[in-house]
């Protein structure tokens, strides 16, 4: 972490960063002083309604006039082929699950993420570095360890959390898809039932995503409202940001800004 | 005994294969795969064969990684702690050559220099011969940095494969010498 940074917070548990600069050690090269574009983070356990908000976020956003682009987790096409494979042949220890996903992350920091703020663009990120984080932080990685491995990462401007209890997702995810072997944490042993096992996990997990949430200042939301209020909330706070902001040379759909050009 | 290559486990070949025929990788995911690499290997091919009490030889290890990663511009304190959790060796070789000389053998072997060998995804020349020779330079630069702050042992490698081979099995047995020796049960 930057040592010119206070590092005192108001309960001396959050780290200090500022939005907009990498977290850690930085990519010596790229630097990525003075780009315009923001990154808006959305982050909750399995099955909470993340996509369907950042869906009708993202339409919100460009009726306004925004350039907007989506990153999600896993969706690298450098490594996405390699996770799914992990996935399915199940031989993977925890550490190579973590270094497997930064490097899915490094991939779409470096090609997605970077050019579109540098063109002034808004970043949607359906996770962020901190599902990684929560996930690493149950099956027991070192977590200064794991700091240090996203300290390359950029933080984001604003991270929402969709706060969910144990309770009403598993109704919700029986309800939709069912329950699935990594969403249940099979992997742990936490026992052979699949039910027993996603409400142990999924239990841990939010625990480690509520501790984040005061490291890393999350505003949080409650995902067990209607999904109109969810979305208000989240448009009030993303419209106030912007406004604050007020950086005239983002990116809008009448402007100049392609994302895919390197001098834009 | 045991060996392990640098860049073999199975899993990761894949993305690394792919990632480097379509010259895609940056700096960053090139790093992080190698580790992810080392990682998978280190838990499945090295620290078995430890607990059992073995000798594990390793071509190339965690120091390949710190001097090529730098060289290409990561930050080299990043990979380090990246790498803290690998298993400190108990012997590290470093087998030293000037440039010329390697590229002069590798010249000899092969009809061409790969293409993330000769750091061609830096844009250092666009001859690949002449960005081997300035990125090779780099590494070899990084190189003796780690071997003093590792205090890893030399063998100068310009020598003759026998003279070499002479120098290397001293130290191993130097080194063996000075450890407790072999933790097996004496067979009779």
């Amino acid at each position: 972490m930057d040592p010119s940074q206070n590092p005192s917070t108001e309960n001396g548990a959050a780290s200090t960063f500022e939005p907009g600069r990498y977290y850690g050690y930085p990519l010596p090269y790229l630097s990525i002083d003075g780009y315009p574009g923001k990154i808006i983070a959305i982050e909750g356990t399995d099955g909470v309604g993340r996509s369907t908000q950042i869906a009708l976020l993202r339409e919100w956003l460009e009726v306004q006039g925004y350039g907007v682009i989506e990153t999600g987790w896993t969706r690298s096409s450098l490594m996405q082929p390699t996770i799914d494979l992990a996935k399915s042949s199940n031989t993977l220890n925890k550490l190579t699950f973590v270094l497997l996903y930064a490097t899915d992350f490094a991939d779409r920091l470096e090609k997605e993420i970077i050019p579109a703020l540098k063109a002034g663009f808004i970043v949607l990120a359906d996770r962020y570095i901190f599902t990684a984080m929560a996930r690493a932080g149950v099956r027991g990685v070192d977590r200064s360890w794991i700091r240090n491995l996203y300290g390359f990462a950029i933080a984001p401007h604003l991270v929402f959390y969709l706060k969910i209890d144990v309770e009403t997702l598993i109704r919700r995810v029986l309800q939709s898809r069912g329950m699935n072997y990594w969403e249940s944490g099979m992997d742990m042993k936490l026992g052979d039932d699949i039910h027993d096992s996603f409400r142990a996990y999924q239990r841990q997990l939010l625990k480690e995503y509520q501790a984040l949430a005061d490291e890393f200042s999350f505003r949080v939301l409650d995902a067990r409202k209607r999904v109109q209020s969810i979305q208000d909330q989240l448009r009030r706070d993303v419209g106030a940001f912007l406004e604050a902001s007020d950086t005239p040379s983002m990116g809008t759909l009448a402007g100049p800004g392609d994302p895919l050009s390197p001098k834009s | 005994m045991f060996v392990t290559d640098w860049n073999s486990s199975a899993l990761v070949k894949a993305a690394t294969k792919a990632g480097k025929k379509k010259a895609t990788l940056t700096p960053m995911t090139f790093s992080l795969l190698h580790a992810t690499d080392f990682a998978d290997r280190l838990l499945y091919n090295i620290i078995p064969p430890l607990k059992a009490g073995m000798i594990v030889l390793a071509d190339r290890y965690t120091y390949t990684a710190f001097a090529r990663d730098a060289a290409r511009g990561v930050d080299p304190r990043w990979v380090r702690e990246l790498y803290s959790f690998a298993v400190r060796p108990d012997l590290a070789v470093y087998f030293r050559v000037p440039i010329e000389v390697s590229l002069d053998r590798l010249l000899a072997r092969r009809v061409k220099l790969k293409f993330y060998e000769a750091g061609m995804d830096l844009g250092l020349s666009p001859s690949l011969v002449e960005s081997f020779r300035l990125f090779q330079g780099r590494v070899l630069e990084e190189y003796d940095r780690i071997v003093d702050e590792f205090g890893l042992k030399m063998v100068d490698a310009s020598g003759s494969i026998t003279s070499q081979q002479r120098e290397f099995r001293r130290l191993v047995a130097d080194y063996l010498e000075g450890a407790s020796g072999p933790q097996s049960e004496p067979v009779d």
